[in-house]
């Protein structure tokens, strides 16, 4: 054991009813260290992505984060050990403005004869900064958010978890409604984080994505790693038979190696 | 609404929309205050005797109960949920503290010393079993995922067949004077149960969009899943929404007490429907995320000037309902046009 994992999951399970959706995941993230997650649709990554946020209790299986195990009762306890996430289904209230959303849950206050009051002066100004360091452009934060397009919330949600930190970020497709400059911008923003020594899971479809800027790739197959490798040990065209389940056993035979050597 | 952007604003910048637009939003957003204008002025126009000092003041003091059920039920409503208990807990409040002070009746005729202890031992019984039932409607909603609608008509319900029952369906009258002083005491012609009336909507217009409670509530009923995982303590926020509204609605029922010096087991009723009428009228969204207290206080003010209207002119109070239940309907299709006037214009 080099360093202790900022993040370690042992035998993670989740069935809903019938249905299992994870059936013993083992993997680790360090800090300051990218993982790309893959693979097909309902291989399980977003619901690997709930439990570790919180969201949702996992069947049976350790969390240990930050150096002891974790039993996270609330997204809201999740958030305060360090962990941020962006979902797949985004996490915005379209009813209110651009700042309200930004600061959800972390409204900034102060005390008046022991009343916390709004101060939305101070958030309107933090949010203006943090969405022009993020290059986002949004006409006035005054707007509902249901007035922005797709591509305008998904930025408002990146910005977010970027002004906010934490010490693990998650992101579950984060840049599928970005356009290709966004995008970059994006792949961006992950490789800034990485560099504030952040740990990151980063949930995306594209594999040039992963390969651009992941540490790691873990590729997921019908709720087990079918595969975890060091991005430059490996091609996208052993990752795409990895998804697609052609060579497995290669897989898990490489798994074993990681956890034997890098654990 | 790109197309409409106005040229040259900075971006992430909090400007305001055009001018126009600026108005335009202003009109939609205060309608419901230009319709009771009109309507007043409609009103000391056409129907004589109508345009009195004494009359307005009327209508104000008689706007109290609906007015301060109808806070709680806005709170319920921006938070996703609803609460028709209101009316029955308001009645039972009125009951209870009519039975534990009146001296005629079935009144029980407690009587502390020094006397005047009445008034806030009244209160304070008077609001605890509102936030009671407030709590227990609101533990059912949110620990045992039961439909609001469903759990506040249940309490609607039981809480009118608890009023009978403990009064026997007796009135109680004779409410010492002590305990009575929001109705009596005036302080610019106005009783002190009107101001009441009136604080509870400047402390809860400025609790909901000033405070982070207030702005988790809308939080809550635009996004519930996101406030969850923004951290926000969705339930306990949800819980005491209803303790907050049943609490109010014993407020209500502690000043209908005053205001009536004891209680019927009939008290209040069609009050609920009332608030209700006010809210939509007053722009709460029954989706839940969207509505503003100062909307609902003048749907209240609206719909208690239509009601004095008729009074006035002496028609009979059956088109007081007719009116109202035709005014809801219109409140519904005026929201549903001003949402799309939003869309295209704004
Ligand atoms: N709340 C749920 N109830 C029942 N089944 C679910 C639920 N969430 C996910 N699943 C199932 O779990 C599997 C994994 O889904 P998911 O984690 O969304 O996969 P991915 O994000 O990799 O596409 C799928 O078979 C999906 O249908
Ligand atoms: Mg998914």
């Amino acid at each position: 054991m080099a360093s202790p994992a900022l993040l370690n999951l042992v035998d993670i399970t989740k069935k809903f009813g019938a249905v299992e959706a994870l059936r013993g995941v083992s993997f680790s993230v360090s800090a300051g260290e990218v993982v790309a997650l893959l693979g097909d649709n309902g291989a399980g990554k977003s619901t690997l992505v709930k439990i570790i946020s919180g969201e949702q209790r996992p069947t049976s299986g350790r969390l240990e984060f930050d150096g002891r195990e974790r039993h996270f009762a609330s997204p809201g306890e999740a958030k305060d050990a360090g962990i941020e996430t962006v979902y797949q289904d985004l996490s915005l209230c379209p009813n209110l403005d651009v700042v309200a959303n930004f600061f959800m849950g972390r409204e900034l206050t102060r005390k008046v004869f022991g009343i916390p009051i709004l101060r939305d002066r101070e958030m309107r100004e933090e949010t203006r900064r943090a969405l022009t360091a993020g290059g986002t452009r949004i006409p006035s934060l005054r707007t509902d958010v249901e007035h922005l397009s797709g591509g305008q919330r998904q930025a408002i949600e990146l910005n977010r978890f970027v002004h906010w930190g934490g010490k693990l970020v998650m992101l579950d497709e984060p840049f599928a409604a970005l356009g290709v400059e966004q995008t970059r911008r994006g792949l961006e923003t992950v490789d800034n984080v990485r560099q504030r020594g952040i740990g990151v899971i980063l949930i995306t479809h594209v594999m040039a994505q992963a390969f651009a800027v992941a540490d790691r790739i873990i590729v997921m197959r019908q709720g087990i790693v079918a595969g975890d490798l060091r991005t430059d040990e490996t091609s996208p065209d052993e990752v795409v038979r990895l998804i697609t389940g052609d060579i497995e056993r290669v897989g898990q035979g490489f798994k074993q190696q990681e956890v034997g050597t890098n654990l | 609404m790109a197309n409409t952007q106005p040229t040259g604003a900075l971006d992430n910048s909090d400007a305001r929309p055009r001018r126009s637009r600026q108005l335009l939003a202003f009109v939609l957003d205060n309608l419901v205050w230009i319709i009771l204008i009109i309507a007043l002025s409609a009103f000391a126009l056409f129907i004589p005797r109508f345009f009195q000092i004494g009359i307005f003041l009327n209508i104000v003091e008689q706007s109290t109960f609906v007015g301060i059920i109808a806070v709680g039920l806005s709170l319920t409503l921006i938070a996703g949920h609803m609460d028709l208990s209101i009316e029955s807990v308001m009645a039972l409040a009125a009951m209870l503290v009519a039975l534990t002070f009146g001296t005629g009746g079935a009144g029980g005729g407690l009587v502390l010393s020094p006397s005047f202890l009445a008034f806030p031992v009244s209160l304070a019984m008077a609001l605890g079993v509102g936030a009671l039932i407030g709590a227990l409607n609101g533990i059912l909603v949110v620990r045992f995922e039961i439909n609001a609608f469903i759990v506040t008509l249940a309490a609607y319900i039981w809480g009118r067949g608890l009023v009978v029952a403990l009064s026997g369906g007796r009135s109680v009258y004779g409410l010492p004077d002590e305990l009575r002083a929001m109705a009596i005491q005036r302080v610019l012609g106005i009783p002190f149960l009107a101001w009441a009336f009136i604080a509870v909507y400047v402390v809860f217009a400025f609790i909901l969009n000033r405070t982070p409670y207030g702005r988790h509530l809308f939080m809550i009923g635009g996004n519930m899943v996101a406030s969850n995982r923004a951290g926000i303590r969705v339930a306990r926020n949800v819980i005491l929404t209803f303790v907050l509204s049943g609490t109010l609605a014993g407020l209500a029922g502690w000043l209908l007490a005053s205001r009536t010096a004891g209680a019927t087991a009939n008290l209040g009723i069609g009050m609920l429907f009332q608030a209700f009428a006010a809210v939509v009228i007053g722009g709460v969204s029954l989706r839940g995320g969207q509505g503003r207290l100062s909307g609902v206080f003048a749907g209240v003010l609206l719909l208690s000037s239509i009601q004095t209207a008729i009074n006035v002119m002496g028609m009979r109070p059956h088109f007081t309902m007719m009116i109202q239940g035709a005014l809801v309907l219109a409140a519904v299709l005026l929201d549903t046009a001003k949402n799309n006037i939003r869309r295209r214009y704004l």
